[in-house]
């Protein structure tokens, strides 16, 4: 039913019909959403600067409301020994956490320029799978929750063009630190015996000052989402050419590859990758290259692909024009982001990861107390091995 | 189609709003959710007796911090912050390698993942 708390400009739903659908959807806290309907100045008309006041897509009181019953929601749903109402506190925090996220999306003005939908959808998936990460009692189904909580987190960094990191997040994440949580748990729990299958350990069993943490939680989202009351901007669709442009000209290799598989360097000379900045002009766009078979220029220019990038004049050179959907992808910007201008903790990172690997293993060897029976016969198995 | 449905016997300029999504994403949706992962993180590490559920739920700050980078990363137009989710992925991997290591030593000394048992090292 939640679907059809439709967005667009608030006037679409401040009428007669929105209340009608919250009517029908039965939401108490729709009346919040209406109850300053003057609230933020840009609300009724699309609001097209960069720049946006937090007041102009989400409702303070609505906030602070939302988040105190989150509050009380994951209050009750953090593992306690007596009385267990943990759905219940699920559901309450998941539907006040969710109602704040809704209405995100009902204040803000201008609709229809991403796939929302997918937003809210993954956004949920990770909060409520957050949220069952630290209330389930059982660590193996917090660690699998986690791992739910990881994939739609990728989820939204492919929303937020980020793929490169998207993948690397599965991989690394969901592919090698969970499954080590996963042997850890399993190492690290006493197995039940036979007839206490379901025994819950005691530290699992209870939270410690559950009120004190949630509160302290809450009060802590509280400051953070008050401290954008200064004011947020909107996500852009389109990246910024000249920062396009400046990425690709680090990167000859991918425009020859991409020339050559046009098949622009038919009667051309062809230079090598790291001679073309010679022959480029980086503002405009374009390669100069020098003619060197016109007949199988011509055949080539024949191709209408080819004939549109390739301005001929007849003389000794060309001036080929660099292909329009010719951009630096994501991982292009991610890796020369990384070793052009970070390369010192890129090799500082390997440094790290080698000396935890070394710590690891040092801390959780296990020191074996042998016996001197056990010796003598450890000594007379290694002598054996060496005669043979 | 649930969307379509509920949409037709809907009022039409409620019917085209819905078409339309539930309005634009900005930075602040992305960065509400990465500060609920943050909380909820902050949240399980205060709240749980478990040591292994403590260091899952400094996983869950990492991803919100992470997510609030990309997010960045995405609003400025560069890829510093993606660089820097990186590193955070790297950090999190050796202090998961480590933490866990430890976590079993200590299993082994008193057969209990209770933080309270350790309560003796606090000095």
């Amino acid at each position: 039913m939640l679907w059809t708390w439709g967005s667009g400009p608030p006037h679409a739903w401040r009428g007669r019909s929105g209340r009608l659908l919250a009517a029908r959807a039965g939401l108490i806290l729709w009346p919040l959403g209406v109850w300053k309907p003057s609230f933020g100045s840009g609300a009724a008309t699309p609001c097209q600067s960069a720049e946006r006041r937090l007041n102009a897509i989400v409702n303070p009181l609505l906030l602070y409301v939302g988040l105190a019953v989150g509050a009380v929601g994951v209050l009750m749903a953090l593992p306690r020994r007596k009385v267990n109402p943990q759905i219940i506190g699920a559901v309450i925090a998941a539907a006040a956490l969710g109602g704040v996220i809704l209405h995100l999306g009902l204040r803000a003005a201008d609709a229809g320029q991403m796939p929302n939908i997918n937003f809210y959808l993954f956004a949920g998936i990770a909060i409520l799978a957050g949220l069952r990460v630290v209330t389930h009692q059982r660590p193996v189904y917090s660690a699998l929750f986690f791992i739910l909580t990881v994939l739609s987190s990728a989820a939204m960094y492919v929303m937020l063009g980020a793929e490169f990191l998207a993948f690397a997040l599965i991989i690394i994440y969901a592919g090698a630190i969970l499954i080590t949580y996963l042997f850890v748990i399993m190492l690290a729990t006493q197995a039940p015996s036979e007839e206490e299958v379901e025994a819950l350990s005691p530290y699992d069993a209870e939270a410690r000052d559950p009120v004190m943490a949630t509160a302290m939680g809450f009060l802590l989202l509280a400051g953070l989402t008050g401290m954008l009351a200064q004011g947020v901007g909107s996500l852009d669709p389109a990246g910024s050419a000249g920062e396009q442009q400046a990425i690709v000209a680090h990167l000859p290799g991918k425009v020859m590859r991409d020339l050559n598989a046009r098949g622009v360097f038919d009667g051309l000379e062809k230079p090598a990758e790291e001679k073309l900045h010679e022959h480029w002009d980086v503002s405009a766009g374009t390669v100069t290259l020098r003619v060197t078979d016109r007949a199988a220029l011509e055949q080539s220019m024949a191709n209408e692909r080819v004939a549109e990038l390739v301005s001929d004049g007849g003389g000794e050179e060309v001036v080929v024009h660099l292909p329009s959907n010719l951009k630096a992808s994501n991982i292009d910007g991610v890796g020369w982001a990384l070793i052009a201008g970070h390369p010192m903790s890129l090799e500082l990172a390997g440094v790290v990861l080698l000396m935890a690997m070394l710590g690891a293993v040092v801390l959780a060897r296990k020191q074996v107390e042998l016996g001197e029976a056990a010796k003598a016969r450890a000594v007379q198995f290694l002598h054996a091995e060496e005669e043979d | 189609m649930l969307i379509n449905l509920l949409a037709s016997h809907a009022a039409p300029q409620l019917h085209a709003a819905i078409e339309g999504g539930l309005g634009a994403i900005t930075l602040y949706h992305y960065l509400f959710v990465a500060m609920v992962m943050f909380a909820l993180g902050v949240i399980g590490f205060l709240a749980r007796r478990n040591l292994i559920i403590m260091f899952l739920s400094t996983e869950l700050m990492f991803q919100g911090a992470g997510l609030a980078l990309i997010a960045f990363s995405r609003y400025h137009f560069n890829h510093t912050g993606e660089v820097f989710v990186i590193f955070v992925l790297t950090v999190a991997a050796a202090e998961a390698a480590l933490a866990l290591a430890l976590v079993v030593l200590l299993f082994r000394q008193r057969e209990s993942l209770d933080a309270q048992e350790w309560s003796s090292l606090q000095g």
